[in-house]
This record gives structure tokens, sequence and C-alpha cells, in this order.
């Protein structure tokens, strides 16, 4: 367990002082910033419905920034074959690497806590779909950067794995567009593969077991997949 | 053990004891198997058949037991360029076990081993060739492991250096069983007690340096 910690550390360091992180960071509260200050300027309104999702489009084009070097350049410098031959799980390696991506767009979605804190101030927000939207965004990072994770882990260029992590987000985005297209009952599995189908009812405060189900088995599944792809290298 | 990629054979029925204290040469050309060879001690790769034990570990069924006992330097000398070689010693040891207490001691240790004491507060980025080199091989020593593995650990190194990691990888025999691998012939001669021949991924021959006076002659004769 030890040995997980360290390895959480190491990549809390890789990760913290990455340009890609403040870049992503500037970006991403940069784009927050402008849009919450025209929202609230131009509808008055005491709510975050419109900012959640913002970030939702924000994290899909980001996070695959962000995920891409965690396998792709490990690979690309061989490092990994250094972490392979200690004697440590691949599972481990893994969970790190989640760890710390997930601890970046958490410490971002911190930041943008501001917003809610402003709008307690001087307003009078409905509480409910605004912590229905934090554990959705929470839930849709943690399954982005699992989903990121894995494809990094399976080439050792860096912008292949964010082209394909991106590619996976956009099928998933949209797969419930295609739906109608489709015999029973594919369609009901498209609608349910849906990232936006089940990231809606959170943030107009309807939290359902199965939409953070949906969200949970995501991310054990990409880790499990990622893994296996370090086992059977 | 043997090793195949789809149809290709990269390692084929080799079968082959290592001595604790003795200093092994694998020599062969480039694509004999050295690597694949190394890599499956390592338990990087594991084989498609056979079994290989490190200290009496199975390298698949106790891989992680296996590990502990292998200090090992990849071909590629890879290396966390962004951490300070303090940094990445103590990294290394702490993902191979060392305990938080001790990991100052042994990582000290192996800079004084390895004479890279000097640039332990340095970032291994700025380092020259070299000092990487010899960062590589602390990496390996940092936990005093019984085997220590290196892949061709002279490539890319000038005169001296090369002469300098003869003589390091001298000064590890006895205390570490210590695998190298090779395609320069006289590398081997150098600093193997016994070598070990391969050639398309078959072990041609093991010898004892001692009994091979004309290392040359057997190779042609071999190959």
């Amino acid at each position: 367990m030890s040995a997980l910690g360290v390895l959480i550390r190491k990549e809390l360091g890789a990760t913290f002082t990455s340009p890609i992180a403040y870049a992503v960071g500037t970006v991403f509260l940069v784009v927050l910033g402008y849009t919450f200050s025209l929202t609230l300027f131009f509808t008055k309104v005491a709510n975050l419905t419109y900012i959640f999702h913002q970030i939702y489009v924000l994290l899909i084009l980001l996070v695959p920034v962000l995920t891409m070097r965690a396998f792709a350049d490990e690979r690309r410098t061989d490092t990994l074959e250094l972490l392979l031959t200690a004697p440590i799980r691949e599972v481990w390696i893994v969970l790190a690497k989640f760890a710390a991506s997930l601890a970046l767009v958490l410490a971002l979605l911190a930041c943008s806590g501001v917003y809610a804190v402003i709008l307690g101030l001087y307003g009078e927000p409905d509480w409910g779909p605004i912590y229905g939207g934090y554990l959705a965004l929470v839930l849709l990072a943690a399954l982005l950067i699992a989903i990121g994770t894995l494809t990094s882990s399976l080439t050792d260029n860096q912008v292949v794995a964010a082209a394909g992590a991106l590619g996976v987000f956009l099928m998933l985005w949209f797969a419930d567009s295609v739906s109608y297209l489709l015999p029973a009952p594919l369609d009901l599995v498209a609608i349910n593969l849906s990232l936006i189908g089940h990231f809606t009812p959170f943030v107009s405060g309807s939290v359902f077991l199965s939409d953070a189900a949906y969200y949970l088995t995501g991310v054990v599944l990409a880790l499990f997949v990622t893994t296996r792809v370090l086992v059977d290298r | 053990m043997s090793k195949a990629y789809g149809r290709v054979r990269a390692l084929v029925s080799v079968s082959l004891d290592i001595e604790p204290g003795e200093v092994l040469g694998l020599l062969g050309p480039n694509g004999s198997g050295k690597t694949t060879l190394i890599r499956m001690l390592t338990g990087y790769l594991t084989p498609s058949t056979g079994r290989i034990f490190v200290a009496g570990h199975d390298t698949v069924a106790a891989a992680t037991q296996a590990r502990r006992h292998i200090g090992y330097v990849p071909e590629a000398v890879p290396l966390y360029r962004h951490m300070r070689v303090r940094e990445f010693l103590a990294f290394m040891a702490r993902i191979r076990g060392v305990s938080r207490a001790d990991t100052p001691s042994a990582v000290e240790r192996a800079a004084g081993r390895t004479q890279v004491a000097e640039v332990l507060d340095v970032p291994i980025g700025t380092l020259s060739r070299g000092f990487r080199q010899r960062v590589a091989i602390a990496q390996a020593l940092v936990h005093d492991p019984r085997i220590v593995v290196l892949d061709e650990p002279t490539n890319g190194l000038d005169p001296r250096q090369i002469i300098e990691t003869r003589r390091l990888i001298q000064t590890l025999a006895g205390e570490h069983t210590v695998i190298v691998s090779s395609h320069i012939l006289a590398e081997v001669e150098k600093v193997a007690t016994r070598v070990a021949i391969l050639l398309r991924g078959e072990l041609l021959a093991v010898r004892s340096m001692a009994a091979t006076p004309d290392l040359e002659a057997l190779f042609l004769s071999l190959t």
C-alpha cells in the first residue's frame, strides 16, 4: 500500500509541475469566468445550469489533453519498463495515474465553486441542482479520465492517445442521437450509453442511482481494461 | 523457456542456470534475443513456454517476489528527466520495497557506489550521457538486489565512460549476481566470468571465461 502512496505522489508531482496542467487550467478558468459573467449579467438568474453544461463541454475537450501523457509518455521514454519490472502491481500504477489526473480536475472544479459562492452571497439559488451538478461533474470527470488513461495505455503517441480519447468521448456524448436509427433493443443500449443523458438529470437536481452507476461502472471498466493492457504486455 | 510473437520465434528452448555472484555475459549480434531473454528474466515479458525462477520465485506466478531481487538497467537508459537524481533514486527505492526510514541511506549508498553523489541534487535532464548511465545503474542498486541486469550498458558512451562503466560492473561482481548483455565481444571478455552466446533466438553455448582463452575463435566457430 505504501508503494501506491509513493506512486500517487510521483504522479501528482508530474501532473502539477506539467505546463500542460497549467495551460488546461488557465483555459478552463478563463472560459468559465467569461461564461459565468455573461450569463449572470444578461439573465440575472441565480443558477449554474448553463455553467455546468459549459464545464461538461470543457471537460470533454480538455481531459484528453490531461490524460494523453499518462502512459503514452512512459512508453515513449521507456520509463514504463522501469515501473513494470518493479515489485508493484500494475493496478497501482493505473490507480496512481488516474488519481493524479482526477486530483487536478477536482482542483479546477473547486476553483469553479467560487461561482456558487457568489450566487449564494448575492442571490438565493436552489442548492439542490448545484450540489447535483457538482456530483455529476465529479462522476463525469472520473469517467473521462479513466477512458483517457485507457487510450493513453494503448499507444506511445500522445496525439493518438488524445485523439482516441476525444473520439470515444464524442461517440458517448452523441450515442443517443443515433438511437432512432437502431432496431430494438440496440436503441435502448445507445440511449443508455449517452454521457449527456446521464448528466442532465443531476444538473436539474434529480440524483438517480442508475445515473451514478453508469459513471462508476464506466470508471471501473476502463481502469480494469487499462490494467489488463499493462498485464498482457 | 521460449518466446514467440505470433509466428516469429524470438527465443527457442533456452535453458540456463545462473550462479550466485557470477557475472554472466550474454553475447550475440543485434536481434539474437538478448533483450528478450533479459525482459523475461526481469518479468517485463512472460515466456510463451517454460518457466523462469529468480531466487526461487517464479517470474510469472510470484512476479512481485521475484522482482524484489532484481535491479535492472534497460538498454534505453530510461529516467524521469524532470526529477532530481536524489528524488528519482528515492522513488525507485520506495517502489522496490525500501522503507521510508531506510531510503535516504540507501540513496546515499547507491550514489556512492556509482559515483553520482556530486550530482544528487541536479535535475536528471541536465546530466551528461555518462552520468545518466551511472544514475541508471544506481537505481538498479538502490534496493541492494541479489541480481543486477544490465542491457547493453555501454551503448552510446565515449571511451572513458565505457572504461568507467566496465570497472563499475566489475566492482558489482561477488556482491551481486550480474547479467550483462552486449553485442560487443571485447565488452563481455572484459567483465564476464561466464559467457552465453545467442544467435537467432537460440542459446549456442555457455562457457566459463577462464576456460575460454579465445572467445573470438569460439564465437566465430559457433556463428
